[in-house]
């Protein structure tokens, strides 16, 4: 009985599994062509999926993690007597740091209350736990425990109390993914310290990623501070990215200050949506005041651009 | 009798599913997230074909389908197009596993080599196509080279502590029929 079913069952089974394997591909391929077309919607379905399933796995992620972080810590106990050294001294340099910085923290706040200074309003942040990382070794990013439930927005920055991690991409109910500055798709605007010179900190997958499109290269070197600069209002400016230092090819890279060996626990920065000023016109003529030429506005690109090509 | 068979089927598939959730999980532990490390094989395509290349009915090209597209999902890989790629692949070799079962393992070896290497030319190529942003290429060349190494010892894996083994020439199930 079985034996005739399954004979005449071959004879269909063949053209049947073509045609359902060929449907397959199509709908693979369709699949990579909305991504690629409409990239926002994937990702955001993508999101939705990931934190619907990694969560789940949270009972078992969070115990062999902290184990295995243990078996390392425990493999450190050997040479205790030195790290103790070590951190002794760093302490004792710290503690001079720290009365250096609480001056520095009086003399400032005399002087802005002297200048009658107004601070931007101290941003707040978020805490969450690392979740998981990307998997991939191509892409760097790590997975939060906290997203839209906890009010978390797409394109805050995250750091890990010290120095810029990377940036929100990607929101969950419960969990947010963060971009790291490694990344190949990540780009940050940055101002190199003391000169204040411009640059853009462009992820490239390894462990210190290059400094573009500085404008000026005489005016920086190696040991400057690089921090966030703003520019572009998607991120809060002054938070400390790392380092310059000249990479093995001669390029200008950054050493993060974030400690990217041990990526625990991330803050994410609540800020706010950044104040446009509108055109300059708008604030200096009073309301109401005579119509601004319009001949004078069409005529400055204009003239930006006769520049440009000369 | 034919309960046993589709019993045993059965249990392979749901270790198959086992096992993709062991390596996805050990994958996802945030263990290692700092950049600047070698990728290592990719053990679900290595999987995927040594199964294939042994019992093909253990895993039906809808499954692993569904696997690596879960993998697309989590892994931040474009979706859609590496699974493609695994189950182009994995149907090359299905259509040749009935000729390939008296081969030396050196000979199936190189023919899955052969067939990952097509794989990740052809992602590759395609991303290029789309102007996709890429890794670097020599990280991609590195994981496949680290796959096609992993091969034998996922087949060895496979055969010695699972119990897969190719199946002879003109080999016969419990009640007759061609495998």
């Amino acid at each position: 009985m079985a034996s005739r079913d399954r004979g005449q069952g071959e004879e269909y089974a063949r053209p049947i599994r073509r045609i359902m394997v060929v449907t397959l591909i199509v709908f693979l391929t369709a699949l990579f062509l909305l991504w690629r077309i409409d990239s926002p919607r994937a990702e955001r379905f993508r999101a939705m999926l990931v934190d619907k399933f990694v969560p789940s796995m949270d009972w078992a992620l969070v115990p062999v993690t902290k184990t295995v972080d243990m078996v390392e810590g425990f493999e450190s106990y050997a040479r205790i007597y030195e790290q103790n050294q070590e951190l002794r001294r760093e302490l004792q340099q710290m503690r001079a740091w720290r009365e250096a910085a609480l001056q520095l923290e009086q003399e400032n706040a005399k002087l802005l209350d002297l200048n009658n200074v107004r601070l931007d309003p101290a941003l707040t942040y978020v805490t969450g736990v690392v979740l998981a990382d990307s998997g991939s070794p191509f892409r760097q990013s790590v997975l939060l425990n906290v997203g839209a439930r906890d009010g978390i927005q797409d394109g805050w920055a995250t750091t890990d109390g010290l120095g810029l991690v990377g940036r929100i991409s990607g929101v969950g109910q419960t969990t947010s993914r963060v971009i790291l500055l490694t990344d190949p798709g990540s780009r940050i605007p940055v101002t190199i310290q003391p000169a204040g010179q411009r640059g853009i900190v462009t992820g490239d997958n390894s462990a210190l990623p290059p400094v573009d499109f500085i404008e000026d290269m005489d005016q920086v070197r190696p040991g400057d501070r690089v921090v966030s600069s703003g520019d572009g209002g998607v991120f809060p400016a002054g938070l400390l990215v790392g380092q310059l230092v000249t990479g093995p090819d001669r390029r200008l890279r950054v050493r993060l200050s974030a400690d990217y060996e041990r990526l625990e626990f991330l803050r994410v920065l609540r800020s706010r949506q950044a104040e446009a000023v509108g055109p300059p016109g708008g604030l200096i003529a009073p309301e109401g005041g005579p119509p601004r030429p319009v001949e004078e506005e069409a005529a400055v690109p204009e003239d930006e651009e006769a520049q440009v090509d000369g | 009798m034919a309960d046993v068979v589709v019993t045993r089927v059965w249990r392979y598939r749901v270790l198959f599913v086992a096992l993709t959730f062991l390596i996805i999980f050990a994958r996802l532990l945030p263990l290692d997230a700092g950049p600047g490390r070698l990728p290592g094989p990719d053990l679900l395509v290595c999987l995927s074909f040594a199964w294939v290349m042994r019992r093909p009915s253990y895993v039906p090209v809808l499954l692993i389908a569904a696997v690596i597209l879960m993998t697309d999902i989590l892994f931040m890989r474009p979706l859609g197009l590496w699974t493609a790629c695994v189950v182009l692949g994995s149907e090359f070799l299905r259509a040749r596993e009935p000729f390939s079962r008296d081969l030396p393992f050196f000979l199936e070896w190189f023919v899955v080599s052969v067939v990952i290497v097509a794989m990740t030319i052809g992602y590759v190529a395609i991303l290029a196509l789309f102007a996709v942003d890429q890794p670097a290429l020599g990280l991609t060349l590195f994981q496949m080279i680290a796959t096609c190494l992993a091969y034998p010892v996922v087949v060895l894996f496979s055969a010695k502590v699972l119990g897969l083994k190719r199946m002879a020439p003109g080999a016969v199930d419990q009640l007759g029929h061609k495998l």
